[in-house]
């Protein structure tokens, strides 16, 4: 059973004549780090809200087409029937954030279901716990950093123990220490809990290290699904769809372009380090004979 | 920021760790005390018991004058202006006109005054002691409607939010040369539209993109509902409830039930 | 040399004209409750230079740029704009001078059309009718906003609504253009489009200030960089000189851009630290192949 099954899926918003989503086709295996990049209207966002139900529920529309969230129809389950599966993160951490305290936010989903009481407090310090905010359980929302609004908003959203993870742009408002500790939480739910997530982006830098799968949409469509070394290999296809390539995919690029080669493509910065210096000191070694 | 809306100051004396319950109940016992008792003497008691309060809960002298500026003016107008309003009664201590100053209006002034400030002081005291967080629990466990009590929390919650991003729309227009304060009614008015469509159009995003928040985090999906946090009222909450009630209930009773001139 | 995407020799920046339009001795600023956000920044802006100001949340720089516009008052320094102090003028004097665009446009947008909105500015000021349909139209125009002119600016896209709140603070026809975030939200091509307007007013002679924390964005574009830390002036210099420290901008909160990055830890090899474009680390590599 797959975590996120779209078969030539249409969605238009009530009152557009826009299809949000044109005719797209996307399978997401459980335990899979998926990352859908594109810009603005390019049906990224569109694919998250579907994943748990907020479309067609929340926000109707013509919903055209087969989506399966672990096998159930989104058309006949509720979003509150979804959210026991799919835990859900906006691009807004001051408005996904309605609690006065860091400890009622992420205790807010199990509450509504009516978890008993010692079994909340364990979710509660677990949730904490894994996105490194333990001991804030008194703070008030208010009084947190952009990076630490966003985590809380991850751990009220794994109190509700999804099997899957999607996050709309969560790095938006961030600043750099922000966008750091985001992803390192991210990095860590996909290391150690092998959990399924899917995270729309619109700039791959960090993402691209860690992510099993890269999908890149323009205008409501898929333009290429694979590995980050596959996809990110042309940069200017990235820049076609709208999307700011990452530095090190344009180094690589470059690089294989004067030497002619195709096998050079990095993810990491160590991994560039490794490869460069490599080939240097093996330039150097001939140039010495 | 916050400042004029969240009183609540941590500390730890007992009236912080009153249960909010008990808290909410005492004041409106209080208030109903004040409005009560119609002697000037008996209410000053009041008002002494009510600053013996204000003390054991810790609360300073600056903090307190700041939270109830407001109120020690209106009860300075009370008593300057009942005597001019209140003609009736004797001896008369003065006369201009339609005006009769009479002693009995003068401690009528008081009075009043006295009552205003044991109100506003004891609701001072509960917001002083108690958070908005435990507030609103402790209306939701004593019956107001978990949406309801959900809509206030969030209410409390979005005030300082809002309170900055309204400082921010105004420093945006500003630095497009709007001056708020020049000019007469009607541009005012229309410069404060500047203000108010962002501000307005902020809010309905927000609560757009709360509307979506709570339900993926499955709001509503079943009439019965847990709380991580528990109120539970200890010996303590209880022995101070008896005392409470019997505080109130001696006073009232002498005065509808003995006629005792309280 | 080579021609394609990059500058392998990058232009001589245009020399600053030597008047300084903006001039801060001393300047330190306290917020209300203690909170010290600023100590003892010294600065001079040459008229018609493309700097920016970095930093992480906290560093200072955004009440650096309110310091400029007049939103916050020094509590003690002085700022100097055009020749003259600060003190004693209103905000919207200031305005004149300095133009403001806020990171969220939505923070300013309230009219029915654009035009109405981008008259807004310079209605304020106080200016003649004629002069004011003048700076409309030019400022319109800068932003590619002609199609736009009868079109209410809160249905428009957030790139769009951006290059309306540009045009809103253009049309004031301030020397000097303060941008907080302007590239936040925006997808690649709406940004470059953008960075080019404001490449193009500079080369008009418009002084531009980026606050930021877009590190890539400022390698590229700016001539300038201003670091601040906890209120400090960490670094000031181009841009070269600031990603030469890794360690001087993680202190700041910043990220320095990955090319920077791995710049610095070819450096060993003999690679420049201060290599701040692929196109500019694939050619310093290459030159340890030699040959064709």
């Amino acid at each position: 059973m797959r975590a996120l099954d779209l078969q030539d899926v249409r969605f238009k918003h009530r009152g557009s004549d826009h299809w949000a989503l044109d005719g797209v086709s996307l399978q997401v295996e459980k335990g899979e780090f998926v990352t859908l990049l594109g810009s603005n209207g390019s049906g990224k966002s569109t694919i998250c809200m579907l994943s748990n139900g907020l479309i067609p529920h929340a926000l109707p529309g013509d919903l055209q087409g087969k989506v399966e969230i672990f096998g159930f129809d989104v058309k006949e389950h509720s979003v509150a029937e979804f959210s026991t599966k799919v835990g859900m993160v906006f691009q807004e951490p001051e408005s996904q954030l309605f609690c006065m305290s860091v400890e009622e936010e992420v205790a807010f989903g199990p509450e509504n279901l009516a978890v008993p009481r010692e079994e909340l407090r364990e979710r509660v310090e677990w949730a904490l716990e894994l996105v490194g905010m333990k001991g804030y359980n008194d703070r008030s929302p208010f009084s947190l950093s952009g990076g630490q609004k966003q985590r809380v908003a991850i751990a009220a959203a794994l109190s509700m123990r999804p099997d899957m993870l999607v996050l709309d742009e969560p790095a938006y408002a961030l600043d750099p220490v922000g966008r750091l500790e985001l992803y390192s939480v991210l990095r860590d739910l996909k290391e150690r809990y092998g959990m399924t997530v899917v995270l729309a982006e619109r700039d791959a830098e960090e993402a691209v290290a860690f992510s099993d799968r890269i999908v890149l949409m323009k205008a409501g469509r898929v333009i290429d699904s694979g590995p980050p070394r596959i996809v990110l290999r042309e940069p200017s296809r990235l820049r076609n769809v709208g999307v700011t390539p990452p530095q090190l995919s344009e180094v690589a690029a470059l690089l294989n372009a004067r030497l002619m080669t195709t096998e050079n493509s990095f993810l990491t910065v160590e991994e560039a380090e490794r490869a460069i210096t490599e080939k240097v000191l093996a330039w150097r070694m001939v140039k010495g004979r | 920021m916050a400042g004029f809306v969240d009183l609540y100051t941590e500390a730890d004396t007992f009236l912080h760790r009153m249960d909010p319950r008990v808290k909410i109940f005492a004041v409106l016992l209080l208030s109903l005390l004040a409005l009560v008792l119609s002697n000037l003497y008996y209410l000053l008691i009041l008002l002494a018991f009510i600053f013996l309060l204000l003390f054991l809960a810790r609360a300073t002298f600056s903090h307190t004058m700041f939270a109830l500026k407001f109120v020690l003016r209106f009860m300075a107008l009370i008593i300057i202006l009942w005597p001019i309003f209140d003609p009736s009664g004797t001896p008369m201590l003065a006369s201009l006109g339609p005006i009769k100053i009479t002693e009995p209006a003068i401690w009528r002034g008081f009075t009043s005054a006295a009552r205003v400030g044991c109100l506003a002081t004891v609701w001072y005291i509960l917001m002083f002691t108690t958070s908005q967080r435990d507030l609103v629990r402790a209306l939701v466990k004593m019956g107001l409607r978990f949406d309801f009590g959900l809509t206030l929390a969030i209410s409390l919650r979005f005030l300082p939010t809002f309170s900055a991003l309204i400082d921010s729309i105004k420093d945006a227009q500003r630095a497009r040369g709007l001056e708020l304060s020049k000019g007469g009614l009607l541009k005012i008015s229309r410069n404060y539209v500047a203000i108010l469509v962002p501000t307005i159009v902020a809010a309905l995003r927000t609560a757009d993109a709360l509307s979506l928040a709570l339900q993926s985090r499955a709001y509503g999906a079943r009439a019965d509902r847990t709380y991580l946090r528990d109120l539970k009222m200890r010996v303590s909450d209880g022995i101070a409830l008896g005392v409470l009630v019997a505080a109130f209930v001696l006073p009232v009773l002498a005065k509808y039930a003995f006629n005792v001139k309280l | 040399m080579e021609d394609g995407e990059g500058e392998m020799i990058p232009a001589t920046p245009m020399l600053p004209r030597e008047e300084k339009i903006i001039s801060i001795h001393g300047l330190r600023f306290t917020y209300e409750g203690g909170v010290v956000a600023l100590r003892d920044i010294n600065l001079d802006i040459s008229s018609g230079e493309y700097l920016a100001i970095v930093g992480g949340n906290g560093s200072g720089k955004t009440t650096l740029a309110k310091n400029i516009n007049g939103l916050l008052r020094p509590t003690s320094g002085e700022v100097v704009v055009g020749g003259r102090s600060l003190s004693g003028r209103t905000v919207a004097d200031i305005a004149r001078t300095i133009g403001y665009a806020f990171q969220n446009p939505d923070h300013q947008l309230f009219c029915s059309t654009v035009e109405e909105e981008v008259r807004f500015g310079p209605a304020n000021l106080g200016y003649p009718e004629g002069e004011i349909v003048k700076k409309v139209r030019r400022a319109i125009e800068a932003m590619n906003l002609e199609s736009h002119r009868k079109t209410p600016p809160l249905s428009m896209r957030l790139g769009e609504r951006r290059r309306v709140s540009i045009a809103s603070v253009i049309a004031m026809d301030p020397e000097v253009l303060i941008l907080d975030e302007p590239t936040t939200g925006l997808d690649a091509q709406e940004s470059s489009e953008l960075l080019a307007k404001l490449r193009r007013l500079n080369e008009e002679g418009k002084t531009i200030i980026l606050i930021t924390h877009d590190m890539k964005l400022v390698a590229e574009h700016a001539k300038r960089v201003v670091v601040m830390s906890q209120g400090r002036v960490l670094l000031d210099s181009d841009p070269r000189g600031a990603f030469s420290d890794p360690e001087l901008l993680r202190q700041s909160n910043l990220e320095p851009p990955p090319v920077a990055l791995l710049a610095h830890k070819l450096s060993e090899l003999g690679i420049p630290k201060d290599v701040i474009s692929p196109e500019e680390l694939v050619f310093q590599i290459m030159r340890e192949r030699g040959g064709p």
